[in-house]
C-alpha cells in the first residue's frame, strides 16, 4: 500500500502532496527533497530508504513523482502504479510538465482521491474516470446520467460503459516498434530485439466485439498447411513472437487455446498489446563512421549510411545526429544529400534527409575544429543516433485482419473500408521516439586511423579513443496501419477474395492497390463475424 | 523555508473567504479555496481558516466540496472541535441521492483523523456497506479499516468482521479486494484475514475479473492458503498459470512468488516456473520503464543466487547501453558477474573491460570489482585484463585494481606471481586511503617477490608526516615489519625511522600504540616477531569472505517480490529490525506537528538507513534460567505458535551452536549428542516484557533441513517474528561456517 504521493518540480518544490496514511508525516516530503532531489551525486536507485521509509520515484521530463510507504510492498507494483498515474494525467492534460501540473492541480487532487483510497489502488481506468471527473463541478446531472456513471464505475466490464454512441464509427490502429541493437567492434550484430506496441484508438458505438489477427508464426502454421507456395512467394510471411502481453480486455483464454486475439475495446485510446521479437529482424539502416584525427585541434569525420531494404520502398524523415566534442570551435560540413548543420547548443551535427530509397548509400563528411584545452574532464562520447520512418515493421509484423462485430447495433450497412496513411506527426498518440544505442564502448566497425598511435595516447587526448563510436539506431516506426474508417468496417467476403496481393505493408501507396490480407483461404466467418480483413481496398 | 509571511496570507484569505461578494460569485469563491489548498500543498499552515472552510463545504459544487474535504482531512487533527461542525454536512451528504456524493462524503468522513469521530461514522459506514451502489460499498469497506486504525486498541467488532467476510461474495471486484485489505488491517493482531478453502476457491474464480492491482493483492493473500491435497495444489497452479504471462509485471512477479511458495515441496515445479517467467522477466529487464527494469534486475539477481546458469544464454541482454541510468548499469554489471560460465566468459569479460574506461568513475570501479569477482573462477584471463588496466595510469582505476588484487591474492594464491609482476609502478597513481592500504599490504606480504618493494615503502615512510589517514600509517608499520623479516638489509633503516616517527611524533594514539607494540616486540627478539607476524593464515577455503554458497529456492521464496531483493538482505534486516516495533505502538499522527525538519533528514545526504534507538524492539533478557522441569511443563501446556524450516547442511556441532545462541541470550535447556539421529535441542528465551519463547530444534538426518517449532506464552506476532529472525541469523552464521 502507498502511504503518500508527492509531485515535485526539478527544484524540489512540492507541487502536489497527498498523504493517505498516518504513518507518513509531513516531514517525509522534505526528506525526499533533501536526500534525493538535492543530493549531489547521481541517483543511486529508484527506491530510496530514508529513516525506514521507502520512497519510490519516477521522473518524467523534470518532474519527480514519489510514492512513499513504510510497508514491505512489492516494488514492481508501485512503479506500475506510478506509470499508470502518469498515463492518467497525460490522458487528461497532455504532457506532464510543471506548468500543466500547476494549472491542473485541482484535477490531480481529484484524481488522487479516486485512484487511491487509504493507500490502496482503486479504479484507475482513464475511460471510467473521465465519466465522473470532468472538471465541470456544477454540471447538474440528470438521473439518467447519474445511473449511467454509476453503472460505468461499478460495471462488470470495468473498461467500457454501456450505451456509447458515435455518428461515425472509427477505429485506428498503430504499430509502433523500436529496435534495440548491439554490435561488436567487428560490426557483427551481437543481439537485436524489437519491442513493439499495438496502439488502438476506438470510437465505436455499443459493445463491439473485435478480433485482431497478425502474422504470428504459430497461427500461420496452423492455418496455412496447404499453402506453402504462398510463403515462398513473398518471403517472410510469419514472425515468431517471443513474448507478448495484452490489455486487460483481451480474452486470454481464447488466445491460449486458439491464438486469436478477441476483445471488447475500451473507448478511446489504449494499448492493445506489447510484444517482443528477436528473430530475423530487418535492420533498415547501417551507419558506418570513419574518424581521423589531424593533430590535436582537428578531426575529420565521415559517416556513411546505407539503407538496407527493398529499392521500391522509401524511408522518410531521416535524421542523423553526430555528437561533437565539447571543445568544438567550428565545423564545416559537406553532404551529398539532405541538409546538415552544426548545432552548437546541442553539441552535435544534425543531418536531415527527407527521403531515401532502399539499397542506397549516402554520406556526410565534416571537419571539426577543436579548441586546445587541458581540461581534464572527459567527454562521454555519446553514440551517433538516428531517427527515421520506414514503411515496414522491422520485426516483420503484419496486420492480417481486424474484424468488428456489434451484435445489437450491427453496423454492417456500410461496406467500405478505407485505409489512409496518417502521418505520424498528426498522431497525438505517437509515442516519444525512444533512443536505443548499442553498448557505448563498442568500437565502430571500421576505424579511420592507425590504431597504435591512439592506443599509446589513450588517455592524453580528450577524444582519442574513437572506440567510443558505435552504431546507434534510433527508430521511430510509425507503421500506421491505420484506418480511420469513416463509416465502418465491413465489406463482404467475396471482395476480399478477389483482391490482388501486392506484397507488403499497405500504407505507402496511399489508397489504391493495398495489400491483400490473408494468406490462404479467406478467414471464415463461422462465428458470426462479418469476416473481413481490413486489407481490402477502397471500393 | 521560503514560507515566510504565512500569517499575512492566512489573514488575507480569511478575509476573502468571508467576503459575501466573493461567496456569491461561485468562480471567485472556488478560486480562493484553490489558493488555500495551494498554500497547504507548499507546507504553509493554513489551519487558521478552518472555520471559513467548513462553511464552504455546504455547496452543490462537487469540485469545491472535494477541495474542502481534502483541506479538512489534513487539518482535522489540529482542530478537532471545529471539525465536528463539519460532520453535520458530511452526514447529510452521506444520504444524498447521488452515489458519487455519498461515496465522497463517506470517504472524507472516515479520513478525518481525530479522536471521537468514530461514534459519528459508525452508522454511515454500516449503511454504506449495504448501499446499492458499489462505489459507496468500496468506500465503506475501506472505511471500516480506517475506523479501526483510529482506535487500534479497541476490541475488534465481531459483527463488522462477519459483515466484511460476507461481502467477499460481493459482485463488484474492487469491493472484494477492499474487503480483504480491510480485514487484513482490522485483524492484524490475530494474524490477518483467514483464507480458508471456500474463500480461496472463491477468490481464485474471481481472479480474471479483477484489475491488475486487485490481482496482485489477491495473489499475495493466497500465499496464506495451504491446499489440503496435492491434487488441489496442482488445480490451483493450473488455474493461475495464465497470470505468469500477465501484461503487468507486478502480477507476474506476484504469481511467481505464489507458485514458488505453493510448490515448495516440488523443486521441479519451482524450476519450471522460473523457466516460464524467464521471458517476462527478460522483457521487463529490457523495457523502457527504467524503474521497473531496475526492480526486475534485482529479482534476476535473486534467482541467480540459486540457479547460477538460469540466464547464462541470455547474457547479452544484460550488456549496458549508453543511455541507461546509473543504477541500471550497476545492477547489470552485478548480474553479468553472476551468470558467467565457460561459454560466455570471453564475451562477458570483453564487455566488462569496455566499461572499465567509462567516464563515470563509479561505474568503472563497479566493472573492475566485477572482473575481480569473476577472477575467482577464471583467474588468468581476469588478471591479465586487470594488469592491462594498470597501464592506463588512471588514479580511480589503479586504486580499485589494486584492491581487487589484494582480495584475489588471498582467495586464489596461484595468481600471486602475476600480481607481483604487475604491481611495480602503481604507487604513482594511488592517492586514496583504501588503495594505499591495499598496495602497502601487498608489498608487505609478498615483498620478497617484488624487487623494488622496500623502496616503494621507503617513499611512503618519507611522506608519512603528510599522511592524513591513520589507517594507512598502521598498515605501513605492519607491512614494513613483515618485509623486514624477509629483506632485513634493505628495510632496517627505514623501519627504524618509521618507528621513531610513530613513537615520538605521531599524535594518533592508535598508531602510536601500534608503533610501541612493534618496537617492544622487536626487543623480544626476531624469532618472537616471526612467531607473531607470520602465524598461520586462516584457510581461504573457509568461505567466510566468499558468499558463493548456493541457496535453495525456498530460502528466498518468501522474500521474492518484496523489497528485500531491492535493498539486499542485509540492509533490509536493519530496516525491518525496528519496523515491527513501530507498528505496535499507537503513534500519534505525524501530521500533528508541522515541523519542516524532523529526524527524517540526516545532516548529510547519506543514503544509509538511520538506526534510531527504538525502545520497542525485541530485547531478550540475558539471565533467564529455567529449570528443565518447568520447561517441560510449559512446553506441553502451550501450542506451537510458529513452525519453520531452515536449510542446514552437515552435522551439528552442539558446542558451537550453544555458544552462538548464548551470545544472543537464548539458553539451551537440553540437546542431543553430536551425531545423534534425529538430532534435537530445546531452547528458551525471555524478553523484557516477560514473554517466554520455547523452541525445539529438530534435524533429521535424511533431509538437510532444520525444523524449528516455537511456542510462546503470550501470543504476540511482532515479537515472535523478531525472535524467529534472531534464530535465523544465528543459523545463518553457523551454517555458513559449516559449508
Amino acid at each position: 500500500m502507498i502511504g503518500g504521493l508527492f509531485i515535485y518540480n526539478h527544484k524540489g518544490e512540492v507541487l502536489i502532496s497527498r498523504v493517505y496514511r498516518d504513518d507518513i508525516g509531513r516531514n517525509a516530503v522534505d526528506a525526499f527533497r533533501v536526500n534525493v532531489i538535492h543530493a549531489r551525486q547521481q541517483v543511486r536507485s529508484p527506491v530510496t530508504n530514508i529513516a525506514r521509509t521507502s520512497f519510490f520515484h519516477v521522473k518524467r521530463s523534470n518532474i519527480w513523482l514519489a510514492a512513499v510507504t513504510k510497508q514491505n510492498v512489492n516494488a514492481a507494483m508501485v512503479f506500475e502504479f506510478l506509470y499508470k498515474m502518469c498515463d492518467v494525467m497525460a490522458a487528461y492534460f497532455g504532457k506532464i510538465s510543471e506548468e500543466n501540473i500547476k494549472n491542473n492541480f485541482v484535477l490531480i487532487y481529484e484524481l488522487l482521491d479516486e485512484i487511491l483510497d487509504f493507500g490502496y489502488p482503486q479504479n484507475s481506468e482513464t475511460g471510467a474516470l473521465k465519466t465522473f471527473i470532468t472538471q465541470q463541478g456544477i454540471k447538474s446531472q440528470t438521473k439518467e446520467e447519474q445511473s449511467q456513471i454509476t453503472s460505468q464505475v461499478t460495471g462488470q466490464i470495468g473498461w467500457r460503459r454501456e450505451g456509447i454512441k458515435y455518428r461515425r464509427n472509427e477505429l485506428f490502429l498503430d504499430v509502433l516498434e523500436s529496435v534495440n541493437l548491439l554490435m561488436s567492434p567487428q560490426g557483427q550484430v551481437l543481439s537485436a530485439h524489437v519491442s513493439g506496441r499495438v496502439v488502438m484508438k476506438s470510437y465505436l458505438s455499443g459493445m463491439p466485439e473485435c478480433k485482431f489477427g497478425m502474422n504470428d508464426k504459430i497461427v500461420i502454421e496452423k492455418q496455412g498447411k496447404g499453402t506453402a507456395d504462398e510463403t515462398s512467394k513473398s518471403g517472410k510471411q510469419s514472425i515468431a513472437i517471443d513474448d507478448c502481453t495484452f490489455h486487460q480486455c483481451v480474452r486470454l483464454s481464447k488466445f491460449d487455446s486458439e491464438r486469436s486475439i478477441s476483445f471488447i475495446p475500451p473507448d478511446g485510446e489504449f494499448e492493445l498489446m506489447r510484444y517482443r521479437t528477436t528473430k530475423d529482424i530487418i535492420l533498415p539502416f547501417r551507419v558506418i563512421p570513419l574518424v581521423r584525427e589531424v593533430g590535436r585541434t582537428k578531426l575529420e569525420v565521415k559517416v556513411v549510411i546505407k539503407s538496407n531494404f527493398k529499392p521500391s520502398l522509401l524511408a522518410q524523415k531521416i535524421e542523423v545526429r553526430i555528437p561533437t566534442p565539447l571543445n568544438t570551435s567550428g565545423v564545416q560540413v559537406i553532404c551529398m544529400k539532405g541538409k546538415a548543420k552544426y548545432k552548437a547548443s546541442e553539441n552535435a551535427i544534425v543531418w536531415k534527409i527527407k527521403r531515401m530509397a532502399g539499397m542506397k548509400e549516402s554520406q556526410i563528411s565534416a571537419e571539426i575544429e577543436l579548441l586546445p584545452t587541458n581540461d581534464k574532464k572527459k567527454w562521454a562520447r555519446p553514440p551517433i543516433s538516428m531517427n527515421f520512418e520506414v514503411p515496414f515493421a522491422p520485426s516483420g509484423l503484419k496486420v492480417r485482419y481486424l474484424k468488428v462485430f456489434e451484435p445489437k447495433l450491427n453496423y454492417s450497412d456500410h461496406d467500405v473500408i478505407k485505409w489512409v496513411w496518417v502521418p505520424p506527426g498528426h498522431h497525438t498518440s505517437a509515442s516519444p521516439p525512444s533512443c536505443f544505442a548499442a553498448s557505448p564502448l563498442h568500437q565502430p566497425p571500421s576505424l579511420g586511423l592507425d590504431q597504435p598511435h591512439r592506443e599509446r595516447d589513450w588517455w592524453s587526448s580528450p577524444w582519442a579513443p574513437w572506440a567510443g563510436w558505435f552504431l546507434g539506431l534510433l527508430l521511430h516506426h510509425p507503421s500506421v496501419c491505420p484506418g480511420p474508417m469513416p463509416g465502418s468496417v465491413f465489406c463482404d467476403q467475396s471482395q476480399v477474395g478477389s483482391l490482388s496481393s501486392p506484397p507488403l505493408w499497405p500504407h505507402l501507396s496511399g489508397v489504391g492497390g493495398l495489400a491483400a490480407p490473408h494468406l490462404g483461404a479467406p478467414p471464415k466467418a463461422s462465428n458470426g463475424f462479418p469476416a473481413l480483413s481490413p486489407y481490402s481496398a477502397l471500393g | 523555508m521560503p514560507y515566510l509571511g504565512s500569517e499575512d496570507v492566512v489573514k488575507e484569505l480569511k478575509k476573502a473567504l468571508c467576503n459575501p461578494h466573493i461567496q456569491a460569485d461561485r468562480l471567485r469563491y472556488r478560486n480562493v479555496i484553490q489558493r488555500v489548498i495551494r498554500h497547504m500543498t507548499q507546507g504553509l499552515d493554513m489551519s487558521g481558516v478552518f472555520m471559513e472552510m467548513v462553511k464552504a463545504s455546504a455547496t452543490v459544487d462537487i469540485v469545491q466540496k472535494k477541495l474542502v474535504y481534502l483541506y479538512m482531512c489534513t487539518y482535522a487533527p489540529l482542530k478537532p472541535d471545529l471539525a465536528l461542525l463539519a460532520i453535520n454536512t458530511l452526514c447529510k451528504d452521506c444520504s444524498d441521492p447521488n452515489p458519487m456524493v455519498r461515496g465522497l462524503a463517506l470517504r472524507s468522513m472516515c479520513s478525518l483523523r481525530m479522536p471521537g469521530v468514530q461514534e459519528y461514522i459508525q452508522q454511515p459506514i454500516l449503511n454504506g456497506l449495504r448501499d446499492k451502489a458499489s462505489y459507496v460499498r468500496r468506500v465503506a469497506v475501506l472505511g471500516c479499516a480506517k475506523m479501526h486504525n483510529l482506535h487500534r486498541d479497541s476490541e475488534v467488532d465481531g459483527a463488522l468482521v462477519n459483515e466484511l467476510y460476507s461481502l467477499l461474495r460481493d459482485q463488484d471486484p474492487i469491493v472484494v479486494v477492499n474487503c480483504l485489505r480491510s480485514l487484513e488491517e482490522i485483524l492484524r493482531q490475530e494474524g490477518g484475514v483467514v483464507i480458508n478453502k471456500p474463500i480461496a476457491h472463491h477468490l481464485l474464480n474471481r481472479m480474471p475479473k479483477l484489475d491488475q492491482w486487485g490481482q496482485a493483492e489477491v495473489l499475495n493473500f493466497l500465499l496464506r492458503y495451504e491446499p489440503r491435497s496435492e491434487e488441489e495444489l496442482f488445480d490451483i497452479l493450473n488455474l493461475l498459470d495464465s497470470f505468469l504471462k500477465s501484461s503487468s509485471p507486478g502480477v507476474v512477479m506476484g504469481a511467481t512468488k505464489l507458485f514458488l511458495i505453493l510448490a515448495k515441496k516440488f523443486p521441479h515445479v519451482q524450476t519450471d516456473v522460473l523457466v516460464q517467467v524467464k521471458g517476462p522477466l527478460l522483457a521487463a529487464c529490457s523495457s523502457e520503464s527504467r524503474e521497473l527494469c531496475f526492480a526486475a534486475l534485482c529479482h534476476v539477481r535473486q534467482i541467480l543466487h540459486s540457479l547460477p546458469g538460469h540466464f547464462s544464454s541470455h547474457y547479452k541482454k544484460f550488456f549496458c547501453s549508453y543511455s541507461e541510468p546509473h543504477y541500471i548499469k550497476l545492477q547489470k554489471v552485478e548480474v553479468l558477474c553472476e551468470l558467467v560460465n565457460d561459454e560466455n566468459v570471453q564475451q562477458v569479460l570483453e564487455e566488462l573491460r569496455g566499461y572499465c574506461t567509462d567516464v563515470s568513475a563509479d561505474f568503472a570501479q563497479a566493472a573492475i570489482f566485477a572482473i575481480g569477482g569473476i577472477a575467482r573462477t577464471y583467474t588468468d584471463q581476469c588478471v591479465q585484463i586487470l594488469t592491462e588496466l594498470l597501464g592506463l595510469r588512471q588514479e580511480h582505476i589503479t586504486t580499485v585494481v589494486v584492491q581487487t588484487f589484494r582480495d584475489l591474492v588471498w582467495l586464489c594464491p596461484q595468481c600471486t606471481e602475476a600480481v607481483c609482476q604487475a604491481l611495480p609502478g602503481c604507487e604513482e597513481n594511488i592517492q586514496d586511503s583504501e588503495g594505499k592500504q591495499a598496495l602497502i599490504w601487498l608489498l608487505g606480504v609478498h615483498g620478497e617477490r617484488i624487487p623494488n618493494a622496500p623502496y616503494v615503502l621507503e617513499d611512503f615512510v618519507e611522506n608519512v608526516k603528510s599522511e592524513t589517514f591513520p589507517a594507512v600509517t598502521m598498515e605501513l608499520l605492519t607491512a614494513l615489519l613483515r618485509l623486514f623479516l624477509s629483506r632485513p638489509a634493505e628495510c632496517q633503516d627505514t623501519l627504524g625511522r618509521l618507528l621513531h616517527y610513530c613513537i615520538e611524533e605521531e599524535k594518533n594514539m592508535a598508531v602510536r600504540d601500534r608503533g610501541l607494540f612493534y618496537y617492544r616486540l622487536l626487543l623480544a627478539g626476531i624469532d618472537e616477531v616471526k612467531r607473531i607476524l607470520c602465524s598461520p593464515k586462516s584457510d581461504p577455503s573457509l568461505g567466510l569472505l566468499e558468499d558463493q554458497a548456493e541457496r535453495p529456492v525456498n530460502s528466498w521464496a518468501s522474500d521474492f517480490n518484496t523489497l528485500v531483493p531491492v535493498y539486499g538482505k542485509a540492509r533490509w534486516a536493519t530496516i525491518s529490525k525496528y519496523q515491527g516495533a513501530e507498528r505496535r505502538g499507537p503513534e500519534l499522527p505525524d501530521t500533528a506537528s508541522f515541523a519542516t525538519s524532523g529526524p527524517l533528514i540526516p545532516e548529510e545526504n547519506k543514503e544509509r538507513v538511520q538506526e534510531l534507538p527504538d525502545s520497542g524492539a525485541l530485547v531478550l533478557v540475558p539471565n533467564c534460567q529455567l529449570t528443565a522441569e518447568y520447561f517441560e511443563k510449559t512446553w506441553f501446556s502451550l501450542k506451537v505458535a510458529h513452525q519453520q524450516v531452515f536449510p542446514w547442511r552437515g552435522a551439528v556441532h552442539p558446542d558451537t551452536l550453544q555458544m552462538a545462541l548464548q551470545v544472543v541470550n537464548i539458553q539451551t535447556i537440553a540437546m542431543s549428542r553430536a551425531g545423534a539421529h534425529p538430532w534435537k535441542a530445546y531452547l528458551s528465551a525471555q524478553d523484557d516484557t516477560g514473554c517466554l519463547f520455547l523452541t525445539e530444534l529438530l534435524l533429521e538426518s535424511e533431509n538437510s533441513e532444520m525444523q524449528i517449532s516455537v511456542k510462546q506464552n503470550e501470543p504476540r506476532t511482532e515479537t515472535l517474528n523478531s525472535f524467529i529472525s534472531v534464530l535465523e541469523t544465528v543459523f545463518g552464521t553457523i551454517g555458513d561456517i559449516k559449508s
